[in-house]
């Protein structure tokens, strides 16, 4: 039985700017929001959209997210025919390869992606946080029986030239692909979604894999191809809520808006279109008399005596007496010993923060940055991290890092 | 056996006393109690036999079971969809020997699964209700049946028996039991007792063998006997060799309203609340609720609260389910909320316990006592 349209999600990169969140995962598979991993957004809403069969393009480090995606069922997506699948690179019969490049990732799953003998395909890529209804984009992309069609949001002209730039006609057909120009013809970014008519993609992606001069990338060798060859290419406007978090500085401002739904838009709580994820299991979180929260996302499983402001804390963390947290993101399990300070920084799962150590600093006029502590490591007593610091190893007591 | 699985399959009674606690029950059974800021009374039990391997599990409801067939689904939370055992939901059976009226006692209820019981595997049956919460470790309680080589095995608790049991409970409302013991061994058990200070309390918890227990309820019901502990084990002490066993844990039995208010506030201190988790995990019914958002303005003390709420008020003292809204200027108290409870801008309660979806609309002022809180039906809007 044939698909109308299945999901193909990129989730292979090794996110390298988040640096110290993703030496032990790959860059979909780190959490966000207090109870959430980033590709918590589009697995949601593929299923939101009615998409019931992914594939998820794996490659570095995929344990975490492996072993997160599971059979797939927080998502319901553990079905008979479709559902979830992970798929890392593998051995063939004429030898194997890793993943070229993004089309080639697609290209090695040709078969996977047969099996359902879809119509149309939609490419996601695993580090955005977005809600967004792709049966909308679907609808779209027939109206204008495109063959390809592109999401893309309108940016300040003035930012145009960081983002991969659509140049399109008043009816959407899109005429030329700009890569970060220093000239911008347009202010349409793509969010690097994708819809392809199946036939399309699998005739450019064959016709890419031949060419030995190709990066096997979408953005650099198949949108140009297509162009080239005058396809019917749209562009769908889309104005929600959209964020790439490919930095450590863009992960904590979307955590941050997570905290502000009224004016930032990103809305956790909306009940029709909810944002699945594994759960904790955790029983609800306890402030002690002693504790104080203002303004934050608290999960389950956390125990809380110190002060805690305007801040996210992810399931299980442990905030001491004393202890005083500010504009942080603090991750699964993690614990913030008595009379530690933790502000304007992410402190990645399972870390410690001992007692009275310092990590990160509120700005003081431009000197700031957000301080990045990787999973598990442990903060001596009284040890002081400055707010540029990243941390990926052990910090004894009473040492200081910049 | 290998890795994990016991050889003890488990029978759970969700209905038991609950004509002790009627305002939580006139929608509800027991079992689906919500209790602890995220679960319901059965994911205790089920939670406990399954991290203990015994995943082939009965659960007989009797009445008023929509809440637990829903919160139940399939078993997956509690990784209770096996092949071989899983979950296994069985309401009164109606046919010719069994008769078609809810079961009264474990005797005609265990009667009306016989047939499934012979054709089970397991060695051994484990026996409980739903209206303690406790992780318990029922390999422990396995290794100590076979040791002492026994029939049956009854778990106590040493505590005492909560005011409202002596005050209220009659045989109209149910059985609980007492029991003494010599070297281990069941002397006596007493069936509603008025005795104060702390005794052996049973906690109708039993290990026994499936075959045992096939042949004894067979006789009893043939006899048209109701009662598994009046009416097999206490006439056959002498017999049957019955052997107590001390459960040590911690143990929130509810046996009615005040009790579970306590139980609930208990739960406040940290000691009490780790002490509840000490054997395991507890799985429950995923609702995919967002973190717990606090907006400015909110003050909170010694509290717990679950995924899903939205705190702008003063809450203190309390207990917060799923979903739970206390708006700006609202003030909460010694409550318990459970889920989807709203509280209006301004309102203000005190010892309240507040059932699903209950709205306190804005300065509405409610007021229970320590002793005597005040319970809002489900759906009601105060």
């Amino acid at each position: 039985m044939a698909k109308e349209m299945i999901a193909m999600l990129l989730a292979g990169g090794q996110g390298s700017r988040l640096y110290a969140l993703t030496q032990k995962l790959a860059k979909p598979a780190v959490p966000f929001g207090g109870k959430y991993r980033i590709i918590d957004f589009p697995l949601s809403n593929c299923v939101n959209s009615g998409i019931d069969t992914v594939g998820i393009l794996t490659q570095y480090q995929p344990l975490v997210l492996n072993e997160y995606i599971g059979n797939g069922q927080p998502w319901d997506l553990d079905r008979l025919y479709g559902g979830v699948h992970v798929l890392p690179p593998y051995q063939k019969a004429n030898g194997s390869d890793w993943y070229k490049g993004t089309a080639n990732a697609i290209y090695q799953n040709i078969s996977f992606i047969e099996r359902y003998d879809p119509k149309y395909v939609i490419i996601l890529s695993g580090d955005q946080i977005c809600k967004q209804d792709y049966s909308d984009f679907l609808r779209f992309h027939k109206e204008k029986d495109a063959e390809f069609s592109v999401a893309v949001m309108e940016v300040p002209w003035e930012e145009a030239s960081r983002f991969g730039l659509m140049v399109a006609g008043p009816d959407d057909r899109i005429t030329e692909f700009q890569e970060k120009p220093k000239n911008p013809k347009s202010n349409l970014a793509s969010m690097g979604i994708y819809i392809f008519n199946w036939d399309i993609l699998k005739k450019y992606l064959t016709e890419d894999e031949a060419d030995p001069n190709s990066e096997n990338d979408f953005g650099n060798n198949i949108i140009p191809n297509l162009l080239r060859d005058n396809r019917r290419m749209y562009a769908y406007h889309f104005n929600g809520y959209w964020k790439d978090v490919g930095t450590i500085s863009s992960l904590w401002e979307a955590n941050m808006e997570v905290l502000d739904p009224e004016h930032s838009g990103i809305d956790l709580f909306d009940e029709g279109w909810k944002v699945y994820s594994r759960n904790s299991g955790m029983t609800g979180h306890k402030i002690t008399g002693n504790g104080k929260v203002e303004n934050a996302m608290i999960t389950d499983g956390c125990r809380i005596s110190g002060h805690v402001k305007h801040s996210i804390l992810f399931a299980g963390v442990t905030v001491e007496d004393g202890a005083e947290i500010e504009d942080a993101v603090v991750m699964g399990g993690s614990v913030i010993k008595a009379g530690a300070k933790v502000k304007h920084c992410i402190i990645a799962e399972n870390v410690t923060i001992g007692e009275n150590a310092v990590v990160g600093a509120m700005p003081v006029g431009d000197e700031k940055g957000v301080a990045t502590i990787g999973s598990g490591i442990c903060i001596g007593a009284g040890a002081k991290i400055g707010p540029k610091a990243m941390i990926n190893n052990n910090v004894e007591a009473g040492e200081e890092h910049d | 056996m290998i890795n994990s699985n016991s050889n003890a399959l488990g029978i759970v009674f969700p209905n038991t006393y609950d004509a002790m606690i009627p305002s939580l029950t006139n929608v509800r059974l027991m079992a689906s109690i919500p209790f602890a800021s995220r679960y319901r009374m059965v994911d205790f039990i089920l939670s406990s036999m399954s991290s203990c391997g015994i995943d082939n599990i009965a659960v007989m409801v009797n009445r008023n079971y929509h809440s637990l067939t829903d919160h139940l689904g399939s078993g997956r939370e509690w990784d209770l969809v096996r092949k071989n055992g899983g979950l296994h939901i069985f309401p009164p059976y109606a046919n010719n020997t069994a008769g078609s009226k809810p079961y009264t006692g474990r005797v005609s209820a265990i009667a009306g699964i016989l047939d499934w019981l012979r054709r089970q595997k397991e060695q051994y049956v484990v026996i409980s209700d739903a209206n303690i919460a406790a992780t318990f470790n029922f390999n422990k309680l396995l290794e100590a049946h076979q040791a002492t080589g026994a029939d049956v095995t009854i778990v106590y608790k040493k505590q005492e028996i909560p005011g409202e049991v002596l005050a209220n409970m009659d045989h109209s409302k149910g059985f609980y039991y007492t029991l003494t013991q010599e070297n281990g061994r069941v002397k006596n058990i007493y069936v509603n007792p008025k005795t104060e200070g702390v005794q052996n309390f049973s906690m109708n918890c039993y290990c026994i063998s499936r075959q045992l227990l096939i042949d004894e309820i067979n006789t009893a019901f043939v006899r048209g006997q109701e009662y598994f502990e009046r009416d097999i084990l206490l006439p056959q002490l002498g017999r049957l060799n019955v052997q107590a066993y001390e459960f040590q844990g911690y143990a929130a039995r509810i046996m009615g309203l005040k009790s579970y208010y306590d139980e609930s506030m208990k739960l406040l201190k940290d000691e009490n609340l780790d002490a509840l988790f000490a054997n395991g995990p507890v799985y429950t019914k995923i609702r995919d609720d967002n973190p717990t958002r606090y907006i400015e303005g909110a003050i909170a003390k010694n509290v717990m609260v679950a995924d899903g709420c939205v705190i702008e008020g003063d809450i203190e003292d309390s207990i917060l389910f799923r979903g739970v809204v206390v708006e700006k200027g609202a003030k909460v108290k010694n409550c318990v909320l459970m889920q989807d409870t709203i509280v209006k801008a301004g309102a203000d309660i005190e010892y309240v316990i507040s059932d699903k979806d209950v709205t306190f609309t804005p300065y509405k002022e409610v007021k229970g006592t320590d002793s005597f809180p005040v319970y809002v039906a489900k759906g009601q809007t105060v």
